[in-house]
C-alpha cells in the first residue's frame, strides 16, 4: 500500500478502524503518521465544538404560524372546477389563516402552560433558586453549617461598614450581604447523549493513534516520560469518563476531559514526532 | 629465577600501559567537545533551537547585535547544525547513533546562547533545563521532561510540557503554560495575560494583577494556590468538583455580587469573591485538587 492507498482508506473509512495494510505502512512512511497524527487532533478539535440541535416541533408551528398569519406563506390551494362556489366558502376562505393562527396560539399556550406546570417544582427545588433570594436570607451560622470543607469568611464581611467599602460605579444587587460562600450545586441535568458520543469517540481515535505509534524510541529517558504522562491522561480520562456516566451533565468534568483529550492528542503527536526523529 | 621475575614485571608493566593507553583512548573518544559561533544580526532576531536529544538550553541577554551560540556535544553522537537567513538562525541538534544503547550523556547537547535584548526564541528539547534571562520577545518552549526557568522575560510566551515544571520569577507580558503533569510557579511576576494549565502539576501564582487582566489557572488534580496583596483588585471565580476551595483571607475578600453567577448548572463547589475594584478577572479551577486563596502578610 502507498501513501495515497492511505489518505484514500483515511478519506473512504475515516479513522474509526485502519486495514492492516495501511496501519503496516504507518509503521513504516513518516509522512502518513503525520498525517494520521493531524487527523486526530482535528477530529479531537472538532468533537469540542457542541453539536446543533433541532429546535422543538412548536418552534416550527409558531413560526408557520406567524408567517402565515401575515400573508407570507400560505395553505396550498386546491384548485376547483368552473363549478361555482357557495358565497360562505369565500368567507370561510378569507378566515382560515386567522382561525388556524388562532387556534395554534391557543395551543401554543396550552402546550406552554403544561411544561411550565411540569417543569416549575424541579427548579424551584433546585439550588437554583436557593442561592438567590433564599442566599440572601439565609444566616450566617446556617451557611457555615452547610460548607464545612470550605473555610468559611468572617462575618465582619457582611456588615454593613464592609458593604460601605464596596467602590462606587458598581451595579451591585439587592442580595448585596450574600456572604462570600462557597455554592455547591446539586442540579443535575439529563445525560446529553451526543455529547457523551463525541467523548467516546474521541477516545476511541486516541485510542487508535496510541496503538498507531511506534516502540522502542532510542532516547529511553523521553520515552519513559512520554510513556508514564500517557499513562496519568489515560488514568485522569478514565476517571472524568467513569463521574460523566455518574453526572452526566457536569460541566466542569466535561471542560477537563476536553483538555485531557487534547493533551493526550498533542501527546501521541509527539510520542510520533520522537520515534521518528530517533529512527 | 630472577630473569623470570623480571619477566613477569615487565608484561604486567606492559598490560597496565595497554589499559591506560585504552581507557585514555575511550575518554577522548567520549568527551564533549564545545564549540562557538556568532551570528551579526541588524534588527530583532528570530532564534530557533530544536534539540532533539537530550540537553541543556541557556539564554542570556546582551546589548550587541550579535547572537553568540555555544554548543557542548560528543562528537560522532551528535550533530549540530546552525544556519543563518538574514536575522532568523536557525539551529539543529540531531542523534547520530542508532544504538538503542547509548548513554544518556552520550547524545547530550548543551547550548548556551547569548542574544540581543529584544529577540524572538523557539527552543525545544528533550530532557535538559531551558533557561531564559532578561530577554524580550514573543517565546515558544517546549520540553519533554525538562524544566524550564524564566527570569525577567516579557513577551507573549509560551511553555509547552510533558512533565516539565515552569518557574517564572519577574516575568510580564502574556503567559501560557500547559503541561501534564509539570506544575507552575510564577513569583514576583505581573503578567497582564496567564493561562495556566495543568493535569497532575501544582500551581502557585505570587504575582501581581494587572488592571484588566485576565488570569487562568486549571489543575486537574494538582493543588493550585493564589496569593494576593491587599492593595490587589481582581474578581475571582474558584471551581473544584471533587477538591475543596479553601479561601483563607474572608475578612478581606467581598462577596461578588456584580454578575450572575448562579445560572450554570454543576455539581461544583464554587466561590465568588472580589478585591477591591475588580479590575482583574481571575478564574481558577480544579478538577480534584485543593485550591487555596491566601493574602501575603506585607
Amino acid at each position: 500500500m502507498e501513501c495515497k492507498d492511505v489518505e484514500a482508506v483515511l478519506e473512504q473509512e475515516g479513522l474509526s478502524l485502519l486495514p492492516v495494510e495501511a496501519r503496516e505502512h504507518l509503521s513504516d512512511c513518516e509522512t502518513c503518521r503525520d498525517l494520521l497524527a493531524d487527523l486526530s487532533a482535528i477530529a479531537v478539535a472538532a468533537k469540542r465544538i457542541p453539536s446543533e440541535e433541532n429546535p422543538p416541533e412548536r418552534v416550527w408551528v409558531s413560526l408557520r404560524t406567524q408567517l402565515e398569519a401575515e400573508g407570507v406563506i400560505r395553505e396550498p390551494q386546491v384548485i376547483v372546477g368552473p363549478k361555482a362556489a357557495p358565497w360562505w366558502s369565500g368567507l370561510a376562505q378569507l378566515l382560515r389563516p386567522r382561525a388556524l393562527a388562532m387556534v395554534s396560539a391557543g395551543i401554543l399556550v396550552l402546550a406552554g402552560g403544561v411544561y411550565f406546570a411540569n417543569h416549575s417544582p424541579k427548579i424551584g427545588g433546585s439550588a437554583v433558586t436557593t442561592t438567590q433570594p433564599a442566599t440572601a436570607a439565609r444566616s450566617v451560622e446556617s451557611a457555615k453549617t452547610e460548607t464545612p470543607a470550605v473555610a468559611q469568611p468572617n462575618a465582619e464581611t457582611l456588615s454593613a461598614e464592609n458593604v460601605a467599602k464596596k467602590p462606587a460605579g458598581r451595579t451591585v444587587s439587592a442580595g448585596v450581604n450574600k456572604p462570600s460562600q462557597i455554592h455547591e450545586s446539586t442540579t443535575k441535568l439529563k445525560p446529553s447523549p451526543s455529547e457523551l458520543a463525541s467523548f467516546g469517540e474521541s477516545a476511541a481515535v486516541l485510542d487508535q493513534a496510541e496503538r498507531a505509534v511506534p516502540n522502542g524510541v532510542n532516547n529511553q529517558a523521553v520515552e519513559a516520560a512520554l510513556r508514564e504522562n500517557l499513562r496519568t491522561l489515560n488514568e485522569f480520562i478514565a476517571e472524568c469518563k467513569a463521574r460523566l456516566k455518574d453526572n452526566p451533565g457536569d460541566q466542569l468534568t466535561q471542560e477537563y476531559l476536553n483538555m485531557a483529550l487534547q493533551q493526550k492528542a498533542e501527546l501521541l503527536s509527539a510520542m510520533m514526532d520522537s520515534g521518528r526523529s530517533e529512527h | 629465577m630472577e630473569r623470570r621475575k623480571m619477566g613477569v614485571r615487565g608484561g604486567v608493566y606492559a598490560l597496565g600501559a595497554l589499559v591506560f593507553l585504552g581507557c585514555a583512548i575511550t575518554a577522548a573518544a567520549g568527551s564533549a567537545e564545545s564549540q562557538e559561533k556568532h551570528f551579526t544580526v541588524t534588527g530583532k532576531p528570530v532564534v530557533t533551537l530544536n534539540n532533539i536529544v537530550n540537553g541543556r538550553i541557556e539564554v542570556k541577554s546582551w546589548k550587541n547585535s550579535e547572537v553568540v551560540v555555544n554548543s557542548t556535544a560528543v562528537p560522532g553522537k551528535v550533530s549540530i547544525e546552525a544556519e543563518q537567513v538574514g536575522d532568523r538562525i536557525e539551529i539543529t541538534a540531531t542523534s547520530l547513533d542508532e544504538a538503542a544503547s547509548a548513554q544518556p550523556h552520550e547524545v547530550e547537547a548543551n547550548f548556551q546562547l547569548i542574544v540581543p535584548e529584544e529577540t524572538e526564541l523557539q527552543l525545544r528539547t528533550q530532557t535538559g533545563l531551558i533557561l531564559v534571562e532578561q530577554v524580550s520577545g514573543d517565546m515558544k518552549l517546549q520540553s519533554v521532561a525538562g524544566d524550564v526557568h524564566l527570569k525577567e522575560v516579557s513577551g507573549y510566551v509560551i511553555v509547552k510540557t510533558a512533565s516539565g515544571s515552569l518557574v517564572c520569577t519577574g516575568c510580564t507580558g502574556k503567559l501560557d503554560f500547559n503541561s501534564i503533569s509539570g506544575s507552575a510557579q510564577i513569583l514576583q511576576s505581573s503578567p497582564t495575560s496567564l493561562n495556566l494549565m495543568t493535569t497532575t502539576g501544582n500551581i502557585l501564582y505570587d504575582g501581581e494583577f494587572r488592571r484588566m487582566g485576565l488570569y487562568t489557572m486549571n489543575s486537574g488534580r494538582g493543588l493550585v494556590e493564589v496569593r494576593f496583596s491587599r492593595g490587589d483588585s481582581f474578581d475571582l471565580k474558584a471551581s473544584t468538583y471533587r477538591g475543596t476551595v479553601d479561601n483563607q483571607a474572608p475578612e478581606v475578600l467581598q462577596p461578588d455580587t456584580h454578575t450572575r453567577h448562579h445560572s450554570v448548572s454543576s455539581m461544583a463547589k464554587s466561590l465568588w469573591v472580589t478585591m477591591g475594584q475588580g479590575s482583574a478577572r481571575v478564574e481558577v479551577s480544579s478538577y480534584s485538587g485543593a485550591i487555596r486563596i491566601v493574602m501575603r502578610n506585607n
